[in-house]
């Protein structure tokens, strides 16, 4: 009989490096071993998970990857990054907090933002009783591997009754010369009655490798909380992101989410709300714009636990080239959340005939008194509207820039930050360009 | 094979069939010799005979659908009357001679068919074909028609006077085969409305048959045929009423519409059967089989309904567009109290290219009902570039009553461009509440929540029906909530 | 104007107001702060004449007349006004449509001729501007689709159409972020007048800096507990709800 000598899978490296690199990881050993217990059940899903079955991680995790972390880049050029001038930034390099880079001195009373690491360092009740409590390593392997591998992130808490009028803003940077995995994590608290506007970015800066950011942020909203939560997904050709957001709510909070995915090889967005009591508001907005190889996947699940909450979801995307977009809505209504208004809708335009949507609204409603409804379209951009521009003197290439704009705007309009819809609004233009 | 089949009937028509042919009704039951007697008894060309009776045979060989969400005790097929012409004295000459309440219910509608005094009038004119049990008694406005060349009669008519349309278009749309009623509908229908609008015509009036079961234990088995040459326009209003009573009437008809190149049908239905009593006792059973055809490109069909009645409703007014750019709509309005049972939709079955469908569902349940939406919506692989959009809603009033959407999407052609969205909301307590809080009764607020709902539907109605189906809707569900 | 005078209310046989005293008279702004199920929101419901409760003790006097004994909309139609903590939805009625209604029946009620189409739609753009609404909501069919925040100011909206005598504002301010809130506080302060009154129900203090009370009562188990002026709402965001308890029960 022959023997097969196996070549070293990722899933094996990732296990090495973890027995490897303890010493240098975060949170508590149980923890971590039960994740990456979990993880090594589960494995690195292939298009066999009906999960994951349009998305193929595992050929993004192919290939050599490097584990270490290094800080690369200078302030200077970090700056350009800090696009809202009045806010409080957080700079996370390769997945590490790096205080030097970050604006967060003089931080009003009630706000605390500080690395995953010295919150723990300091014992903070709040992050004590809130980490790693929301995102199940069971459900998702990369949350699994998250929870396992994570070296650092923010941790940023709002106190009770405190509104924090200013932004603020959590910039993660890859800036790495050979091909990385990377598990940023961060955790945000927002307590009874207070009211924050969260932004999280993802960029790339002189990198000249691949770049895996399997990056994870748990969200706690409270009692009448109020929170705007942004992701502005700009990774670049060697940007692979599989990002996760977890979110709970209390009872009578408001948390809105807007996903913006304008460029990056590879973006998984897994977010999951949570309504987890009555009189919730939950909005999730999102919009991509894919283009070339490019390919963009957003999960998202809408737990309705309990009676007499909303939710409203809107995803909308521009399709181009040979990239792929995923949509995958799924909504629970649960037993109990009779009342529930739960909309959710998935709007496409496919401007080439190689490019692939992909458009699955699942609802799972075990109550009998509820309000949903979903819609899905797929269209090309409008030939009687585009002539309708033409004969006004538009040219083709114009008139389709505007009609994508009217499109888009839908979903840019609900952001409240002045300064980021704006520059969003200008990246969107380049790349309609 | 037509004329085999020929033969063979009209070699069995040699053998004991005996005709009582004054008789006014068909004795109960079905078999050939029935179905021999009807035709007889409106003195049909042969080749009707054979129709019915190739019909007949194929519905023997068929079995009653049981796939849609009502549940009934199924009709005994030999206790029905098949033809019940109106008593002598019914048979109208002039319209004085018109049972009163007949016209009251006219009144009601907020149509005359006297025609001076329409003709006075300021109104919009509008021409009646009326059909009391299954026997058509006064078209009006005929000659106004024939001057332009419409055709505008009862079925019963047109197979005599103009048996080569009836021939060439009876049957193109929905098969005698088609399904369980259609099939009965074609072997023993008696009168119905037939209406040809010519090439390039524009109906100057609104056509409208009013439809009333009268006597008791009968059947309606009418069948509409309406033909929009090239360039034509027709809007055709249909009107149904029932009287009273504690037995359940079977109405099972067709209608066929056929629109060529660059024709437009509009057809819109207020159906208030008589719906049983609020124990859910008596009320006719309406199973209908209602299709079109967009047959050429840039034809237009239209169907709008406002289903008020009936014990039972299975109805599915559908639209085959052939041709290429047509369009098909179907607007509806079905509403449910006590123990009534509807299960409706639409069938858009996308052809040609650039074809295009909207699909507008409104759904309102009271009492112990049950109110179901089942609508297809098929995208063949040659229909570039098709659309559809569908948005079907429910309205539950009150928590003892049931809503369920059953959309079927079928698509072929990858440049299709399909919306579909469906709501489900309830009005209670809390909403007629708040509008308390504002100053407004229980019974002006279920007026405007309503009405308000079924906007989008009643504005596609003619004038002459909205108001009606308005006020309709209202009677219907009195007493519904709170 | 309201005279509330040892009020008993329950539900489902469950006492939940256990004795209410209060007086309102016209131009007064009153806070009531609790925690939840204090039953704040059951006094509004039982002012506006939800019929789940039941009222076993005590009377209600509004302007000379016995409230307990008017239908809900005739309570309306008298000038009392509810902004609902979770206004329902109801589609398909205009906004529009829906206070041309109302409106119709309130001066009906008091025996005056239906408004003009022309003074209607002056009304309706000079309410929407002072209340600051989008005329995009008012348009639309009554809350649907609404976000928590449009709801809330389309109450506000209402309350400035109807001109009530009476405004009892339910938790308005839950839902709101920093700058709606200051909108739909601006909105009730300008509708303010010598003639009305407002009771303002929230759990939490920051809605009364913007609209200042003139006083402010602490519901606790059903009874007022505490009353006093608008720094006892400061007070009490302070200390939390914990010490009210505590206080009562030594």
């Amino acid at each position: 009989m022959e023997t097969v000598i196996k070549t070293r899978t990722i899933k094996d490296k990732l296990i090495f490096e973890f027995e490897n690199s303890k010493l240098f990881l975060f949170g508590s050993t149980q923890l971590r071993d039960n994740a990456m217990e979990s993880f090594y059940k589960q494995g690195i899903p292939t298009r066999k998970h009906e999960e994951y079955k349009y998305t193929r991680v595992d050929l993004m995790l192919k290939g050599e990857f490097d584990f270490s972390t290094n800080k690369n880049c200078s302030d200077a050029q970090i700056q350009p990054l800090k696009f809202l001038k009045d806010a409080y930034v957080v700079v996370i390099e390769n997945g590490v907090f790096v205080e030097g880079s970050s604006n967060v001195e003089n931080l009003p009373k009630g706000l605390t933002v500080c690395s995953l690491v010295d919150a723990e360092k300091s014992n903070s009740p709040v992050f004590e009783k809130h980490y790693a409590q929301y995102a199940d390593v069971k459900t998702d392997p990369f949350i699994a591997l998250n929870t396992a591998m994570t070296k650092d992130g923010a941790f940023i808490h709002i106190a009770k009754n405190v509104i924090i009028e200013k932004p603020i803003h959590i910039i993660h940077i890859s800036t790495t010369s050979v091909n990385t995995i990377i598990h940023p994590r961060n955790l945000i608290v927002i307590d009874e009655n207070a009211q924050a506007k969260i932004i999280e970015s993802f960029e790339t800066i002189s990198a000249t490798a691949k770049t895996v950011s399997n990056a994870l942020t748990e969200i706690v909203v409270d009692k009448n909380a109020i929170v705007d939560h942004y992701k502005i997904q700009d990774e670049k050709e060697l940007g692979y992101l599989v990002n996760t957001t977890q979110v709970i709510q209390q009872r009578q909070s408001v948390f809105s989410t807007h996903t913006f995915t304008l460029s990056g090889s590879l973006v998984r967005n897994n977010l999951t709300v949570v309504l987890d009591d009555e009189h919730i508001e939950s909005h999730l907005n999102g919009l991509y714009l894919t283009v070339g190889n490019q390919v963009v996947d957003n999960h998202t699940v809408v737990d309705h636990r309990k009676p007499n909450c909303n939710s409203n979801e809107l995803y909308k995307g521009i399709i181009e080239g040979k990239s792929t977009a995923t949509f995958n809505g799924k909504i629970f209504v649960r037993k109990d959340a009779q009342k529930t208004n739960a909309f959710q809708s998935n709007k496409n335009i496919l401007l080439s005939l190689a490019g692939t949507i992909n458009t699955k609204p699942q609802l799972e409603i075990y109550a009998d008194d509820v309000k949903c409804s979903h819609g899905s379209t797929t269209g090309k951009l409008d030939e009687a509207k585009i002539f309708y521009l033409r004969a006004r003197g538009i040219g083709l290439v114009n008139a389709k820039k505007l009609l994508m704009h009217a499109f888009a705007s839908e979903v840019v309009n609900t952001i409240k930050i002045e300064a980021l819809r704006e520059y969003v609004e200008e990246k969107i233009s380049k790349t309609f360009e | 094979m037509n004329e085999v089949i020929e033969e063979k009937i009209s070699a069995e028509y040699k053998y004991g069939f005996v005709t009582d042919i004054d008789a006014d009704n068909a004795p109960k039951g079905l078999n050939e010799d029935i179905i021999r007697f009807i035709s007889a008894k409106k003195n049909e060309p042969e080749w009707m005979l054979v129709y019915r009776l190739e019909a007949f045979r194929h519905w023997l060989t068929m079995e009653e659908p049981d796939w849609a969400h009502v549940s009934y005790q199924k009709p005994d097929f030999q206790e029905i009357i098949y033809y019940s012409a109106p008593k002598p004295k019914k048979v109208l000459k002039s319209l004085d001679e018109v049972d009163p309440e007949l016209l009251k219910t006219f009144q009601k509608l907020g149509i005359s068919i006297l025609e001076q005094e329409r003709l006075s009038g300021v109104e919009s004119r509008v021409a009646i074909d009326v059909i009391v049990d299954s026997v058509s008694v006064k078209t009006t406005f005929k000659e106004t028609l024939a001057e332009k060349g419409i055709i505008f009669c009862s079925f019963g008519e047109a197979i005599q006077e103009h048996p080569e349309l009836v021939q060439k278009y009876m049957s193109s749309v929905v098969p005698s085969s088609d399904n369980f009623f259609a099939a009965l509908n074609s072997a023993v229908f008696t009168d119905g409305s037939f209406c040809y609008i010519p090439k390039g015509v524009r109906c100057p009036m609104e056509l409208s048959t009013y439809f009333r079961i009268e006597a008791a234990g009968t059947g309606q088995f009418e069948r509409t045929l309406i033909i929009a040459e090239e360039g034509s326009q027709v809007s055709y209003l249909e009107g149904c009423t029932a009287p009273m009573r504690d037995e359940n009437q079977l109405h099972a008809a067709v209608v066929e519409l056929v629109a060529h190149k660059n024709a437009q049908i509009k057809y819109s239905t207020v159906q208030n059967w008589y719906p049983g009593d609020k124990e859910g006792k008596g009320g006719v059973f309406n199973f209908v089989t209602k299709r079109g055809i967009c047959l050429e490109e840039n034809a237009k069909i239209s169907w709008t309904q406002v289903e008020t009645g009936s014990a039972i409703t299975w109805k599915y007014p559908s639209v085959i567009l052939k041709g290429d750019n047509s369009i098909g709509e179907f607007y509806s309005v079905a509403v449910t109290n006590n123990y009534q049972q509807a299960d409706t939709g639409t069938k858009m079955i996308h052809i040609g290219k650039n074809t295009k469908s909207t699909i507008i569902s409104k759904g309102i349940s009271a009492g112990f009902s049950n109110n179901s939406y089942r609508g297809l919506v098929r995208i063949a692989k040659g229909a570039e570039n098709a659309r559809n959009f569908s948005q079907c809603d429910s309205l539950l009033m009150g928590d003892q009553c049931g809503a369920h959407t059953f959309p079927y999407i079928e698509i072929k052609n990858n440049t299709a461009v399909v919306e579909h969205e469906a709501t489900t909301s309830k009005i209670g307590e809390d909403q007629l509440f708040y509008c308390k809080q504002r100053g407004i009764d229980n019974e002006k607020a279920i007026g405007l929540i309503v009405n308000g709902y079924c906007k989008d539907v009643l504005s596609q109605l003619p004038m002459e029906f909205a108001v009606e189906a308005q006020k309709l809707l209202e009677v219907s569900l009195e007493g519904s909530v709170g | 104007m309201l005279s509330i005078k040892n009020l008993h209310a329950s539900i489902d046989g469950k006492e939940i107001l256990k004795g209410i005293n209060l007086e309102i008279k016209e131009g007064e702004v009153h806070a009531i702060m609790g925690p939840n199920g204090s039953g704040k929101s059951t006094l509004a419901a039982v002012l506006a004449g939800r019929s789940e409760y039941d009222v076993t003790e005590g009377e209600i006097i509004y302007n000379g007349k016995n409230l307990l004994e008017l239908e809900a909309e005739d309570r309306a139609r008298e000038g009392v006004f509810l902004a609902f903590q979770y206004p329902v939805e109801i589609p398909g009625v205009s906004n529009i449509n829906f206070l041309k209604t109302a409106i119709g029946e309130i001066r009906a009620y008091k025996g005056l001729e239906p408004i003009k189409a022309k003074d209607f739609l002056m009304m309706l753009k000079e309410k929407q501007e002072l209340v600051e609404i989008d005329r995009a909501l008012v348009r639309r069919s009554i809350n649907e689709g609404f976000s928590g925040g449009e709801k809330k100011r389309n109450e506000i909206f209402q309350m400035a159409m109807l001109e009530p005598k009476l405004s009892i504002l339910d938790e308005t301010d839950s839902g709101l972020d920093i700058d709606a809130l200051r909108i739909v506080a601006n909105g009730v302060n300008k509708l303010k007048s010598e003639e009305n009154a407002t009771i303002i129900i929230t759990h939490y203090q920051r809605l009364l800096d913007y609209i200042i009370p003139d006083f402010v009562h602490i519901l606790h188990n059903g009874k007022i507990v505490k009353s006093g002026l608008k720094e006892l709402a400061l007070e009490l965001e302070e200390k939390g709800y914990d010490f009210i308890k505590e206080e009562v029960e030594a």
